[in-house]
């Protein structure tokens, strides 16, 4: 199995209007920087993109960034969502951490991976028994 | 459901095609290759991005960069 990056939503809004989220877009143009370096996949879960998209008009430069060949949805399946909710439960965490959690049980799914995004604490905290994750604070 | 599997008929090193028969026998090899191709695919679409952002961005900053490495894992 391969290395992965794997984006939440502000990493897709930062790479998909890096003129407007301009600190944020070099962060994250530098993680998938060293990703194409270590010749990583690139994912984004799929429920992350409900976190995204906003409707037609708005989604433009978010399609525009998911319709690159290297930036491909992970479809949620059933074991992922049930290791998610199992890691929300071992940290007694409600399901408003739901997509936090399915960003971390996708990253499980590769050797090892890093997970580029706004919310580091709460990743830190659900990714931290599984050393193969590293996190990246945009 | 995808599209039907195409046949390709490609030349490669002689090496090259004893080495990966040896990890994948012969039965692997459509899977593996197909992965390979796939996965070229993706870095290349990556590439692209990556020089669509430095165009917008420019290079990145050794900071940056040097966080970014610190954040993944070790093998």
């Amino acid at each position: 199995m391969a290395e992965a990056l794997i984006l939440d939503s502000e990493a897709i809004n930062a790479l998909a209007q890096p003129t407007t989220r301009r600190v944020l877009a070099e962060r994250a143009a530098a993680i998938l920087r060293v990703a194409h370096q270590k010749r990583a996949l690139v994912r984004v879960p799929a429920p992350v993109l409900a976190e995204v998209c906003r409707g037609v008009r708005r989604d433009s430069a978010i399609n525009h960034l998911l319709n690159n060949p290297g930036v491909r949805v992970v479809e949620l399946d059933r074991a992922t969502a049930q290791q998610a909710g199992q890691m929300l439960a071992r940290l007694k965490l409600s399901s408003a951490h739901a997509i936090d959690a399915f960003l971390v049980a996708t990253a499980l799914q590769f050797d090892t991976a890093v997970i580029a995004t706004g919310d580091p604490d709460d990743i830190r905290r659900l990714a931290a028994p599984f050393p193969r994750i590293g996190v990246f604070a945009l | 459901m995808g599209t039907p599997a195409a046949k390709l008929s490609v030349s490669v090193p002689g090496e090259l095609a004893e080495a990966v028969r040896k990890r994948v026998g012969a039965k692997g090899l459509s899977g593996f290759v197909a992965r390979a191709l796939a996965h070229e695919l993706e870095r290349e679409g990556v590439g692209t991005l990556l020089v669509e952002l430095e165009e917008q961005l420019g290079p990145p900053s050794k900071a940056d960069l040097a966080r970014a490495r610190k954040a993944w894992p070790k093998r």
